[in-house]
């Protein structure tokens, strides 16, 4: 795991006076999906924006195949078309005035290959996105579901070392969505390329990533696998942003133990911080039964409100320190005013 | 993006704003200078400097009370047709809609210059062929006396109040239909929502555009001059055009009325914009919706009937009098006392400088557009697509002579470069640098529309998937802007051969150009052959207008 493919260091961007992104680092190896992970105005978008060389940065340095591409210090900026890399756009770009097999070729165009160098590669990865029948047709003629493939099979064709994806899948309807989802992660196995993945939607970037990045005013929260983003966050921002999670105020009674507002003591897992305020408890890792083991938090609480949501019911449990949100599998109905035992083991106790 | 050498780029960006600005700025300054000059008229600097001029204003009071007077009767009868039109435009099902909005763009081609000669062949006192009707069947004195203060507001209003339609109609249509339908579904009637909801939110829109339209009035010339020099009534515009044709003429006093004219339109139109910006809490929202039309049952055919009386009153009345006008060796409406000929054309495109008026205008109009599109465009690039300093500095610089009533700009073009050592005065070059000075502002809208219409993302694709900047423009900036190209060329087309109120000044003795040659014809009392003459002009007008629609429905059908 030591090819680094896309190297980040010191980045920062800035819009007049506003910082976009400020002062980051991170380096992705060959093969990998990393998602660029945050909410809007993050600076995500502006970090891929500058790695593809449509945004000028202030300051840091930017290395691509170990090539520097961008260094403030070196007064270096390779121009986006001279980096070798290829980019499918939130608005998908399809050109309009352009068949789809035109938009497809135009890079293996640009980069002068043989006539049947261009039609074997325009094929080839037409038919890897299902969309060969097309070829023909004016590009304005399509459905968003079907400009977002050609936009992915123009984006492949030159076969680049690094391909960006900026929110590729934000403008289609959920279950389309989810459909592309799988056929992307698919894709980029299949073809072993390094990328780059801005989304906004939390889902999504656990689903697809080897890797995240959480983003939050233009700096990074964290770095790690979606299980670790999901399990160990490490600051209240991931753990809010990524997954449904409680945040319990309170503070550290001892090492190892939590005392809640509401006075309530819940063993927690090791932490390093010097004094923790929150307590970070996913809904999905808190029971409602008796039989828990003998190591867990247990609490008594009563049913609030319960609301159906189809692959799971949401809880809002009454507590000693306040509310609690779980979630527990369609099979665990209990009725509203119900009186339940909370119980939840201490390794899911994040304290932050 | 980035460019290899940005001191090249700043540097070269300091030469383009110099330059805009030398063309833009250096005429005001001499409008600015003569007016406070009180000693050697026309020289610059000015040898003494004072207030004489503004304080000989005081002789024009009546003047100045005829322009308000015309202004508020025509901003009066434009926003109420506009209004009205509007209203049954895009908020009723009257039938056959569409073509009718079309054909609501037609009266602005006709120009106010055309209009007020074809209604002056209508409604003159005595000749007008309306009143010959009038008389023929029965009737005693004069219907109508277009020579009036009210007949030149009507005409004013009919051709250059159309912009009250279009900002009215804007503000109509970009109201979002639920603000209605709630009101609907919270029991409120039709009548009730119509007062509530309908008009509070479309009432800044309204005001605005009679603000607007009134600043428009305070500067329009051709219908004032067309109908009113023959009775000696004068607007503050054609005041200026008499100022300077006077023996000696009067520099001061033109100079003088036109910066009070242009301050007092500046603070009209800053307080236009301040009631849109203010008012525009609810309804822009930036979308154009399309609101569901109110089912106007059987009074739709009256209310088709009287939208199209409109175009009746403003396209093919004064049309048919212009046609039938220009066959005949005198106007008359009685066709069996009339003799028919075709002398006038005859003599409209052959006698040496009248058609030589023609074919500089067409050189004019082909020249301007050309270059004038191919510099604007390049000027829209840096000023909405670079990210090179000073930009907007270029913007506000190129959009300026908007501001700036036609006539005082050619007023100022005339000294600007009298006073300087490069003989172009009196040929068609100062003309041409002239109407490209102009319409800079229009091209730029133009143009920038287009632009702003494209993706900038369709741009960076072509970049990431390896072309160069070139390349880009070749293969995806230019295809996508061409038919947008093409329509600000055509525009720009038009604006050059119409041309009057720049014109008036700066044209000479070998470097004739249209519309001032109709007025001429029309001065030396011979409608007959300004009718014929008018005739060509519509007809080229029209034709390029055709082509306009065509491409403008190319572009509409490819959205990018």
């Amino acid at each position: 795991m030591t090819d680094p493919r896309i190297e980040v260091s010191g980045l920062i961007v800035r819009y007049n006076d506003v910082v976009a992104v400020d002062n980051i680092d991170f380096s992705i190896q060959a093969g990998e999906l990393v998602t660029l992970l945050g909410p809007s105005g993050c600076g995500k978008t502006t970090t891929l924006r500058a790695i593809a060389g449509l945004e000028d940065p202030s300051a840091g340095v930017i290395r691509l195949n170990n090539e520097t591409v961008y260094s403030s210090a070196q007064r270096r900026n390779v121009p986006s078309e001279k980096r070798g890399l290829s980019m499918v756009f939130q608005s998908y770009a399809i050109w309009p005035h352009m068949t789809v097999s035109e938009n497809v070729a135009y890079g293996l165009n640009i980069r002068k290959l043989p006539r049947a160098e261009v039609d074997r590669n325009v094929r080839r990865v037409l038919e890897l996105v299902q969309m060969s029948n097309y070829a023909d047709r004016p590009a304005s003629k399509l459905s968003g579901g079907q400009q977002q493939r050609i936009a992915v099979a123009r984006a492949i064709a030159f076969s680049p070392t690094v391909l960006l994806f900026d929110e590729p899948l934000s403008n289609l309807d959920a279950k389309l969505r989810t459909e592309m989802r799988v056929e992307l992660r698919e894709l980029q196995r299949r073809l072993d390329i390094t990328s780059v993945y801005v989304t906004h939607d939390q889902e999504e970037a656990l689903a697809i990533s080897d890797r995240v990045i959480v983003m939050n005013h233009g700096k990074i929260e964290q770095i790690g696998s979606p299980e670790t983003i999901y399990n160990r966050p490490e600051s209240i921002f991931v753990a809010d942003f990524v997954g449904a999670a409680n945040l319990i105020k309170g503070s550290l009674k001892s090492p190892g133990t939590f005392e809640t507002i509401g006075g309530l003591h819940l063993k927690a897992a090791a932490t390093t911080k010097q004094n923790p305020t929150t307590l970070a408890l996913r809904s999905a890792y808190i029971t409602l039964q008796r039989d828990a083991d003998p190591g867990s938090n247990t609490a008594n609480g009563t049913i609030h409100r319960r609301m159906f949501h189809g692959d799971f019911i949401q809880y809002v449990v009454d507590w000693p320190a306040g509310q609690l949100i779980v979630r527990r599998p369609p099979t665990e109905m209990i009725e509203e005013g119900a009186n339940v035992t909370i119980a939840f083991a201490p390794e899911h106790c994040i304290l932050l | 993006m980035t460019r290899p050498n940005l001191s090249i780029a700043t540097l070269m960006m300091l030469l383009v704003l110099l330059l805009c600005a030398a063309l833009v700025i250096y005429p005001v300054v001499f409008i600015v200078a003569e007016s406070f000059n009180i000693g050697e008229p026309g020289v610059f600097p000015p040898g003494e400097i004072g207030l004489h001029n503004f304080a000989a204003m005081s002789e024009d009071m009546d003047v100045i009370a005829n322009t308000l007077m015309v202004a508020f009767g025509a901003t009066i009868m434009a926003v109420t047709i506009g209004f009205i039109l509007a209203w049954i435009l895009t908020r009723t099902n009257i039938p056959g809609r569409a073509r009718l909005e079309r054909l609501m763009e037609l009266p602005y081609y006709m120009t106010p210059l055309v209009g007020a000669m074809a209604w002056g062949i209508l409604a003159a006192p005595k000749t007008g062929l309306l009143n010959q009707a009038w008389r023929v069947f029965g009737g005693g004195a004069d219907l109508f006396d277009i020579y009036s203060p009210l007949g030149i507001a009507w005409v004013m209003a009919l051709f250059e109040g159309t912009v009250a339609f279009v900002m009215i109609s804007a503000a109509m249509k970009s109201m979002d239909p639920s603000l209605e339908e709630s009101s609907r579904v919270m029991g409120a009637g039709k009548m009730h929502t119509a007062l509530r909801i309908t008009l509070p939110l479309v009432a800044p829109g309204v005001l605005s555009a009679t603000v607007f339209v009134f600043a428009e009035m305070l500067g329009a010339f051709a219908a004032a001059f067309v109908l009113g020099i023959p009775g000696r009534f004068y607007v503050v515009t054609t005041a200026i055009w008499e100022a300077t044709q006077s023996f000696p003429p009067d520099y001061g006093r033109a100079a003088a009325l036109g910066l009070s004219l242009f301050a007092a339109m500046v603070v009209t139109l800053t307080i236009a914009k301040m009631i849109m910006r203010k008012g525009s809490h609810a309804t822009i929202s930036g979308k154009a919706f399309r609101p569901r039309p109110v089912d106007a049952g059987s009074a739709r055919w009256l209310l088709m009937a009287i939208a199209w009386g409109y175009i009746v009153l403003a396209v093919i009345l004064p049309l048919a009098a212009l046609l039938l006008t220009s066959f005949q060796r005198f106007a008359t409406v009685i066709l069996f006392d009339s003799v028919f000929t075709l002398a006038n054309y005859q003599t409209a495109l052959s006698t040496g400088t009248l058609g030589q008026a023609f074919v500089n205008s067409l050189i004019l109009g082909l020249s301007v557009a050309t270059i004038g599109v191919a510099i604007i465009g390049v000027l829209t690039w840096i000023i909405y697509r670079s990210k090179i300093q000073g930009r907007t500095a270029i913007e506000y610089v190129v959009m300026f002579p908007q501001a700036v009533p036609r006539l005082i700009f050619g007023l100022g073009l005339l000294w600007a470069w009298i006073n300087i050592p490069i003989p172009i005065y009196g040929t068609l070059w100062l003309l041409g640098i002239a109407y490209f000075t102009v319409f800079l502002p229009l091209g730029l809208r133009t143009l920038a529309g287009v632009v702003m219409q494209i993706d900038r993302s369709l741009e960076e694709c072509a970049r990431v998937c390896g072309a160069s900047w070139m390349q880009q423009m070749r293969s995806v900036s230019l295809p996508l802007l061409r038919p947008g190209i093409a329509a600000a060329w055509l525009l720009i087309f038009i604006a050059s051969i119409r041309e009057l109120g720049a014109s008036i000044f700066l044209m000479g003795p070998q470097s004739k150009v249209i519309s001032p040659a109709i007025i001429n014809a029309w001065l030396s009392s011979s409608s007959e052959l300004s009718a014929a003459m008018a005739m060509i002009l519509t007809v080229t007008v029209f034709a390029a207008v055709i082509v306009l629609f065509a491409v403008a429905r190319k572009l509409t059908g490819n959205p990018a």
